[in-house]
């Protein structure tokens, strides 16, 4: 990687529109994926995530718009330097591992020598060694899952696009996978990561894309984009003097739960006024935290909210 | 270009390190060789010849008959047993020196003391009860008599050939008595009455003989192995495409280099695997043809074998490569239009309707090779690979009309791959049903 690959984004995506017939699947996109962070791409099932991805790997070009990876066109030639991992995996059945890594090697022009190289580097690592010459289909779903992200990185790719990486792998194999993915973070690789699961996406992903119904709904940094979705709820436990929660102009709601509360502010409500006031009300505060949206909560907010807001839409 | 090479390698590779494969390309000329030889070994199984007892109270006939096969120089060949020493039934009854022995059987000649015929025949079916003989003859008072009748009982009733060979030497024996009888001298009636000797052969376009059994028997051959290796490769790419499309692969080939990289690789791989498969059975063949050859006893046999060229072996497998091409990427269209392999073999049944017409044209062809129907056939795409061939075989048309044949088959295959290539790349990304005609007119105009 070179210093100004760090710089430059390693996919530009400008105004991209992809229609089937009558269908928009995917409308007037734009974004940029950076080297060195992991890019969540998220939205619900017949979102256009699929859709774009394929037209970011070059199975499909765009109707309009235009893909630059690593600031040239996208080109067949350039197809040499993503890895991927579609949803719907698919391997050789009746192949051995080896051939099957060897043949995916070859389509992304690696040379013989050190596809051999790298295979063995990477079933060692994956504790697949023994596998090597076993017949695909004799391995179990979370070995063929590994097998398959093998594939998707024998090449080196500078971007590597997964989609649902994570899905039939044990917690085991997910934490290892997870610590696979950090490590090419920190090569300065670009990592383009669909999921449906919010908790690993939250945990992962430097940047977020959502998208529903064909566009972007929000776009950002993992940071930029919870803080934009405000910090208006506190978790409190403790015992509030009384009437100062039902007095105070801050709060809209407070909700109950078995050992805390949760307190809801009004719109543009400072949450440190309330400490104070709780404080000089002589309140007894075990507890006091402003709660952060979970990036679940901003995917139903948006995705949810088109449905029976239209307000909020735009956002 | 490096990718293709990685392609067609791939592809190759998982044909021939199949075992249907290395079984089929082994199996074939073993089973070629059973097919061959089986027959000639369970005929020359012969079981234990049946004993005929003949009953001649005149004896002229019997002994003609003893004669007449005795004589015969078929049996020196075909029957080891010809010439032996008689075996002597025991008890009085039987003469000296009485049998004589056929292929599957030996005659005994039968007296006994008393002349009427009723206890004659008794006393024959109880032997016969008793295994002592297998069948009996009977030969009537005067057999020279228009009317005379002659008895023949077996045990064997089924041996067809028995009966017709004994009727034979009958008919043989029964003529030269008579002929005998009214004095006429066999030897020379037998030279006036010979048949002639009919010769008939085929003659090619340069006017030199040919066999034509063995033309038809070797044309039929070509027409067969061509159309089973383009059904049996034809099934083969079917299979690669709807696993590469079931199990989602393509997605991942599609990533990495374009489709009509891949589908033309994969028809060129599974076409070598094809190659090398024909090219061991047409090597065996002729490593066969040539051992046959130094045998003496197959000789007359290969006479028959029509003479193949090198040249006529390079026009056949060219023949089969445009056949192969034509079809394949139909039946690369249609793996990539099914989502499973049994929607796969039904909608093969177009094709394979196209390749049995071919196939059915060859014997068109292969009877009158110089008809205008045997000069379309030869020309048109999609049958042209089968009846070629057969043509090529039966006698070579011009040079101009194999030329030609071969330039619009090769103008079919680049419309063909053409319009399979774009239905392929649209195809092998939907997922879930199988595309209707409508649609998949739709990738071919939009794509």
């Amino acid at each position: 990687m070179s210093s100004d690959a760090a710089k430059n984004p390693s996919v530009e995506v400008r105004n991209i529109t992809k229609r089937f017939g009558e269908f928009v699947a995917v409308e007037d996109l734009s974004f940029q994926v950076s080297p060195g962070r992991i890019f969540g791409f998220l939205g619900p099932n017949g979102a256009g995530k699929t859709t774009t991805i394929r037209m970011m790997v070059g199975i499909t070009a765009p109707d309009s718009g235009e893909i630059r990876l690593f600031g040239e066109l996208l080109s067949p030639k350039l197809q040499d330097r993503i890895g991927y991992i579609p949803e719907e995996r698919g391997l050789y059945k009746k192949l051995k591992v080896v051939d099957q890594l060897r043949y995916f090697g070859a389509l992304k022009g690696l040379s013989t020598a050190e596809a051999e190289k790298r295979i063995d580097f990477w079933l060692g690592r994956m504790g697949l060694a023994d596998w090597k010459r076993a017949k695909t289909s004799d391995l179990s779903k979370g070995m063929q899952q590994k097998i398959q992200f093998i594939a998707a990185v024998l090449h080196d790719p500078d971007l590597l696009i997964l989609d649902e990486p994570f899905s039939g792998l044990d917690p085991i194999n997910v934490e290892f996978m997870i610590d696979v993915l950090a490590e090419f973070r920190t090569q300065s690789r670009a990592i383009i990561f669909s999921t449906h699961l919010m908790e690993t996406a939250e945990r992962l992903c430097d940047d977020i894309l959502l998208i529903n119904r064909s566009r972007k709904v929000i776009a950002g940094s993992l940071r930029e984009v919870k803080s934009s979705y405000g910090t208006n709820r506190v978790a409190f436990r403790g015992r509030p003097a009384d009437g100062i929660l039902k007095m105070s102009p801050l709060v809209a709601k407070v909700v109950s739960f078995a050992d805390e509360m949760e307190i809801h502010l009004n719109e543009g409500a400072d949450p440190n006024v309330l400490l104070r006031d709780l404080v000089n009300g002589g309140a007894e505060i075990q507890k006091f935290e402003v709660i952060e949206p979970s990036l679940n909560d901003i995917f139903i907010a948006a995705v949810g909210g088109i449905d029976d807001d239209p307000s909020r839409a735009g956002r | 270009m490096r990718k293709f090479f990685a392609v067609v390698k791939h592809e190759y590779r998982k044909v021939v390190l199949r075992w249907s494969f290395i079984l089929g390309t082994l199996l074939m000329p073993a089973m070629a060789l059973v097919f061959a030889f089986v027959p000639l070994l369970i005929f020359s199984f012969r079981g234990e010849p049946a004993k005929i007892a003949v009953y001649d109270p005149d004896g002229k006939i019997a002994a003609r008959l003893e004669a007449y096969f005795a004589h015969k120089p078929a049996n020196k060949l075909d029957h080891p047993n010809a010439g032996r020493a008689i075996p002597m039934v025991s008890g009085q009854q039987i003469s000296t020196p009485p049998a004589v022995i056929e292929s599957d059987f030996t005659l005994v000649r039968f007296t006994t003391a008393t002349a009427e015929p009723e206890a004659v025949r008794q006393e024959l079916l109880t032997r016969i009860r008793a295994k002592e003989f297998d069948a009996y003859l009977i030969i009537p008072q005067n057999p020279t008599a228009p009317d005379a009748c002659f008895e023949f009982r077996s045990r064997r009733g089924g041996d067809f050939t028995l009966s017709d060979v004994l009727l034979n030497g009958l008919n043989q024996a029964v003529q030269s008595q008579r002929l005998a009888d009214a004095r006429i001298d066999e030897s020379e009636l037998r030279q006036l009455t010979a048949p002639v000797r009919f010769d008939a052969k085929g003659l090619d376009e340069s006017g030199a003989e040919k066999d034509s059994g063995g033309v038809f028997a070797a044309s039929f051959l070509i027409a067969l192995m061509i159309y089973l290796m383009l059904a049996i490769y034809g099934q083969t790419i079917l299979g690669a495409v709807v696993e590469e499309k079931e199990t989602r692969i393509a997605e991942i080939l599609f990533s990495s280099t374009r489709p009509l990289v891949l589908m033309f690789g994969k028809l060129v791989g599974v076409g070598l695997a094809g190659l090398t498969q024909l090219s061991i059975w047409v090597g065996s063949a002729l490593s066969l043809v040539a051992i046959a050859a130094q045998q003496a006893d197959f000789r007359p046999l290969l006479k028959s074998v029509p003479t193949i060229t090198p040249a006529m072996v390079l026009l056949f497998l060219s023949f089969f490569l445009l056949g192969y091409f034509l079809y394949g990427s139909i039946f690369a269209l249609i793996g990539s239009a099914v989502t499973s392999p049994q929607e796969g073999g039904q909608l093969s049944f177009p094709p394979t309707v196209l390749m049995l017409i071919g196939f059915y044209f060859s014997f068109a062809v292969i009877r009158d090779p110089n008809s205008s129907l045997a000069f379309w056939a030869s020309i048109a795409p999609f049958f042209a690979p089968i009846t070629m061939p057969v043509r090529i075989l039966a006698e070579t048309p011009p040079f101009w009309q194999i030329a030609l044949s071969i330039v619009v088959n090769l103008l079919a295959i680049l419309a063909m791959v053409w319009i399979a290539a774009r239905i392929y790349r649209v195809g092998m990304l939907i997922y879930g049903k199988r595309a209707t005609i409508r649609e998949i007119w739709k990738w071919l105009r939009h794509s």
